[in-house]
């Protein structure tokens, strides 16, 4: 694989405000790249810069090793879908997806097979002449996803495509997206801020937080290993407890237990941390050999259909969340009543400890 | 009753000098409406998107011709026209109804350019067109419903203007309504019923065009909606 | 995006009102100080005697009546517009267009022909001195034209629309839910009015007298038809300067003087208009 876009130190600033710090990222050719992150943290503008629609204040962009800060919108191999679909709507489907060919001057025979092809890519064949007023959300969608791929860009961008949609149709609408990409090969960098959407349809995701690119990697790496509090706060739900390095691979808690933990290089003795478990990886009463195990008393019991989730009080103020699959041994309902003691455990390596 | 009133439209038309001005008045109105919309329209662009400083300035020198008395304004034309030379004729009334459209198109257009978003322009620029096409392919048939009523407004507005045309006009050919003053003046006659009859026939067809034609568009919003936009703010 | 794109639209039109419109009105106020010379020729100057001549005892009662009759005439337009407005907003139902497309279609015949039909109508010999003669409730006619009513009242009938558009609009923006909780509050339907309604659509209420009062103001074919000398409006008399007297600077200085008298309505307007308009933009 090679590089298909490289951000190089990039910031943008408004005026007084920096929207965007010292941005650094490789997207290689063919991926389906994610940039996740909270509202407001720079993902729109970033991509704005990548479109061309916003100059970086600082900072180079390359695309398929070409620097192309300076290069207009018009003159970028890159395509992009808007949040509000920002289709025409003085022109019917076909030539809203016609549009970008007709300004290449492509041959008429040529615009007509292509608008076809990419109609049908995206299932909506039988809508060519409708006015972009009849369309429902969904596929006002994917007539601006066909008016993109049309013109087989090098990279195509999609700020929160599916964020107006409802939840069923968007579930949808993700796979469909998925199988398109993989169908037409073109890189992807696609904005939201629905961290299970990143998970579920990214090959790569860069964590954002206030402009600065947090971490980026594997969506397994970003979900197992969080590299701060921050991501493991935003991606999933996870227990952070607060604990002092007492000595190799010893963290004591807040709450007044030790626990074996790996430290992470460097770290030194006193040191305050976080422990960072995600609940599904906490067991209740059964233990394997080399787990961590405290005691604690049940404080909250909500049954979820799956699973059923269990709040536990470690004691002095402090508390883990527990998802337990509803296994046989989950299915007595007289288990883990609120008040009733209860051992919890986890295995070292699904715990984290975090700076 | 009915071949009396038609008798006067008869001397209406038979009257060499009562058609010249209506064709004259016809005249002026239809290049106001082309130079005023085409101007007030860029007027309104350029006040929506442009972050030059002295864009509020030109903003305040749009609004003031909607609020100064009209007899201020023909007054100040004229002044303009002795001091340079020119003679007064149809075209100095062009001149000044042309001056005084610009506001009322500006207004009528921005109401729905604000309400427009760049985002459509940006899209197209993203699929090859350049920043003039995607005004032209983009932004200007988006504001076409605004444009066009803003435009028969104007026409209206020119046609059934007197006090601008009395101080701007020449001698030879007068714009209709000047025409009816001095007709008034001289002393009772029923060709004037005609001649007002006729005008409310052109004006109000206008207005009708301007409230219709946002619809043929197969737009949902109706021209009334378009219009008073601008009003509502 | 780069401003400087956008700012070229700006400029044809820019230039086109600073030659046409602004650049005019400061000849009009340079020409104010004017005089005539011997041949009958206005020549600027710095002469502040128009100025004192236009505060004279002939012509400042002709301003201040100027003033007096627009201010009637916006009251008049209020209490015949507001009701009008009021009563097609909160009754009109679907029909609500329609019944404003009605009211504005007579708006349409030219001013000057529906003043002069008001002439037809209340002239000495006109139908209603006929109809009042033949009726026998007076003999010789009741004097109607050349009185201050007359044209009042061709001014309200000039102008009518301007007010009723604006506080229609305002009226229509209004929820029938705010009325709804001000029935609760208040109870009886005029203390609602009062005290909800009105206060709702003093946007509407302000622009309408400004729309109505500034031209008002400034008219001259009301007092020319409707009137005679008693009745002469600022408008006439600046008219006159120009076309009969022959006084461009003086015409000038009266110019001047009653944009003094409107300035403050204007600024005011242009105040609240600027704002709107960039709550709009943004
Ligand atoms: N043109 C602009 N002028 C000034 N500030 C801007 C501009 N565009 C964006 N910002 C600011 O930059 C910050 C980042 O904006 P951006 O739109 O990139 O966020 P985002 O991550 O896309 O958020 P969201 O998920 O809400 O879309 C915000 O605080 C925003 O207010
Ligand atoms: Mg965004």
């Amino acid at each position: 694989m090679s590089e298909a876009i490289r951000l190089e130190d990039v910031s943008k600033s408004f005026g007084e405000y920096e929207a965007v710090k010292d941005v650094s990222l490789t997207i290689e050719k063919g991926e389906f790249f994610s940039l996740l992150g909270p509202s407001g943290c720079g993902k729109t503008t970033t991509l704005r810069m990548l479109a061309g629609f916003e100059i970086p204040t600082e900072g180079r962009i390359l695309l398929e090793g070409e620097p192309v800060e300076d290069v207009p919108p018009y003159e970028r191999n890159v395509n992009m879908v808007f949040q509000s679909y920002a289709l025409f709507e003085h022109l019917d489907v076909a030539d809203n997806v016609a549009f970008g060919l007709k300004r290449k001057k492509v041959a008429k025979d040529e615009i007509r097979k292509r608008v076809e092809e990419s109609l049908e890519l995206v299932s909506l064949a039988d809508r060519a002449k409708s006015h972009t007023n009849e369309l429902s959300g969904g596929e006002k969608q994917r007539v601006a996803l066909a008016r993109a791929l049309v013109n087989e860009p090098a990279v195509l961008l999609l700020d929160e495509p599916l964020g107006a949609l409802d939840l069923k149709l968007r579930r949808q609408m993700q796979v469909e997206l998925k199988q398109i990409q993989r169908e037409v090969g073109i890189t992807f960098v696609y904005v939201t801020h629905d961290q299970e959407e990143a998970l579920a349809m990214s090959d790569r995701i860069a964590v954002m937080s206030d402009g600065e690119v947090v971490q980026c990697g594997v969506p397994e790496e970003v979900y197992e290993h969080p590299a701060e509090a921050f991501v493991a706060g935003f991606i999933g739900v996870s227990n952070l407890m607060e604990g002092i390095v007492q000595g190799k691979d010893k963290v004591k808690l807040a709450s007044g237990q030790s626990v074996k933990a790996p430290l992470p290089e460097g770290c030194d003795k006193g040191e305050k941390v976080q422990l960072s478990v995600r609940p599904e990886k906490i067991t209740l009463d059964d233990f394997e050999r080399g787990m961590v195990t405290l005691e604690g008393t049940v404080a909250e019991r909500v049954y979820q259909g799956v699973n059923t989730q269990v709040t536990i009080s470690l004691g002095d103020g402090a508390s883990v969340v527990a998802l337990e699959q509803q296994t046989y041994r989950a299915s007595a309902d007289d288990r883990w009543e609120p008040g009733a003691k209860v051992k919890l455990g986890w295995h070292p390596d699904h715990c984290l400890v975090l700076r | 009753m009915d071949g009396l009133s038609l008798q006067w439209y008869q001397e209406f038309f038979n009257d060499s000098a009562l058609r010249d001005s209506l064709f004259a008045s016809l005249e002026i109105a239809t290049v106001t409406m082309i130079v005023g919309t085409i101007l007030g329209t860029m007027l309104a662009i350029g006040l929506v998107r442009s972050r030059a400083k002295w864009s509020p300035g030109a903003n305040i020198l749009m609004l003031v011709p909607l609020v100064v008395p009209e007899i201020v304004a023909g007054i100040s034309a004229l002044l303009i026209f002795s001091q340079v030379g020119l003679t007064l004729s149809i075209w100095t009334v062009v001149l000044a109804h042309i001056t005084f459209s610009i506001s009322y198109v500006t207004v009528v257009v921005r109401a729905r350019l604000a309400s427009m978003g760049t985002e459509t322009e940006e899209a197209a620029m993203d699929l090859g067109a350049t920043r003039w096409g995607s005004v032209r392919l983009v932004l200007l048939p988006g504001l076409w419903p605004a444009i066009v009523a803003a435009g028969l407004l104007t026409f209206a507005l020119s046609f059934d203007d007197f006090v601008l045309s009395f101080f701007t006009t020449g001698e030879d050919v007068q714009p209709l309504p000047v025409r009816i003053w001095s007709a008034i003046r001289f002393g009772p006659s029923p060709t004037i019923n005609a001649i007002g009859t006729l005008m409310m026939v052109v004006s109000i067809s206008a207005i009708g065009l301007a409230l219709l034609i946002p619809r043929l568009f197969g737009r949902r919003e109706s021209g009334v909606k378009v219009l008073t936009a601008a009003e509502g703010g | 995006m780069r401003a400087d794109y956008w700012t070229r639209f700006l400029i044809p039109p820019g230039v086109w009102l600073l030659a046409l419109f602004a650049f005019p009105l400061m000849l009009v106020l340079a020409l104010s100080l004017g005089y005539v010379d011997d041949l009958g020729r206005a020549v600027y100057g710095t002469d502040w005697s128009n100025y004192a001549e236009a505060f004279n005892p002939t012509y400042l009662p002709v301003l201040i009546r100027s003033v007096g009759y627009a201010a009637a005439t916006v009251a008049l337009c209020l209490l015949i517009g507001y009701p009008i407005a009021y009563y097609i907003a909160r009754f009109g139902g679907r029909y609500r267009y329609a019944l404003i497309a009605a009211l504005v279609v007579p708006f349409f015949v030219n001013y000057l022909v529906r003043t002069y039909a008001w002439v037809a109508l209340l002239s000495d010999e006109g139908l209603v001195n006929n109809f009042l003669v033949n009726l026998g409730l007076t003999d010789r006619g009741i004097q109607m034209i050349n009185t201050p009513w007359a044209v009042i009242g061709g001014l309200t009938y000039g102008y009518l629309i301007f007010m009723i558009l604006p506080v229609y609009a305002s009226l229509e923006r209004m929820s029938p839910s705010v009325i709804e909780a001000g029935k609760d509050l208040y109870g009886r339907p005029f203390r609602t009015f009062l005290h909800v309604t009105l206060p709702q659509t003093k946007q509407g209420i302000l622009a309408g007298s400004v729309l109505v009062f500034l031209p008002a103001v400034g008219d001259f074919v009301s007092a020319q038809l409707l009137g005679g000398p008693d009745t002469y409006m600022v408008g006439n008399l600046i008219q006159d300067q120009f076309f009969a007297a022959n006084n461009w600077p003086f015409g000038a200085a009266l110019t001047v003087v009653m944009m003094l008298f409107l300035s403050i309505w204007m600024i005011g307007y242009l105040r609240s208009a600027s704002r709107d308009a960039r709550g709009a933009a943004i």
